[in-house]
């Protein structure tokens, strides 16, 4: 994942790589990826979150669309 | 504690404080262990996905996530020491694994336009930018370092 100043740069940036323009967030989403993800690594019970526990994060923060489902195929 | 979780921490542990993360005989002298021994348990913590090595070379970390084992565009300063980190999302995530206020130093991935983000008192302070996803989530780790 990429940052971006704004959606303008992603879609010339997506049509640099002829890519879609794929989904975006915003910075307070991003930091409760991180804080989810990330608050515990340095603890023995550290781990990465399993794929239901990636979608109820995913989901609280309003991210519901099949893209973010890490069990499609 | 078992030996994986040993080796687990020593390798976020270390990085935490020196900034660079270590290899497999770092690791091994570290806990009295055998090279073999440390050498497997990355492998374990590969297949977690708490750790890829350096293609070509196991016994090297790529990416201890959040941290970077090499130099990337997002460098992170948390408590005056200055980490790297694999994306923007792990760049967050450095302040978030060492409970600390930080900035994220990095740049527009088009313009290259130089960006700054802050964490402080435990949320971003309000910055205009978008973060783009071009792989989706069942496929993150397809190849990790691309995404």
């Amino acid at each position: 994942m990429l940052l971006f100043r704004s959606e303008e740069t992603v879609a010339e940036w997506c049509a640099a790589h002829e890519l879609p323009v794929r989904p975006m967030i915003t910075l307070d989403q991003l930091w409760v990826l991180a804080t989810e993800w990330y608050s515990n690594r340095l603890t023995e019970e550290s781990r990465r979150p399993g794929p239901a526990e990636m979608q109820e994060i995913f989901g609280r923060i309003g991210l519901t669309d099949p893209f973010w489902d890490p069990n499609t195929v | 504690m078992d030996f994986l979780t040993n080796v687990k921490l020593a390798i976020y542990r270390t990085i935490a404080e020196t900034t660079h993360a270590p290899t497999v005989a770092d690791v091994a002298q570290q806990l009295g262990a055998r090279v073999d021994d440390v050498q497997n348990a990355f492998a374990e913590l590969h297949a977690k996905h708490l750790l890829v090595p350096e293609p070509g070379d196991p016994t090297r970390i790529r990416m201890a996530p959040p941290f970077s084992g090499v130099s990337t565009p997002f460098r992170v300063t948390v408590n005056a020491k200055t980490y790297h980190a694999n994306c923007v999302w792990d760049a967050l995530g450095i302040p978030a694994a060492l409970h600390a206020d930080g900035m994220v130093r990095a740049r527009d991935a088009h313009s290259k336009e130089s960006m700054t983000l802050v964490i402080r008192h435990g949320s971003p302070k309000p910055t205009p930018c978008v973060v783009h996803f071009a792989v989706p989530a069942a496929h993150w780790w397809d190849d990790v370092i691309y995404t």
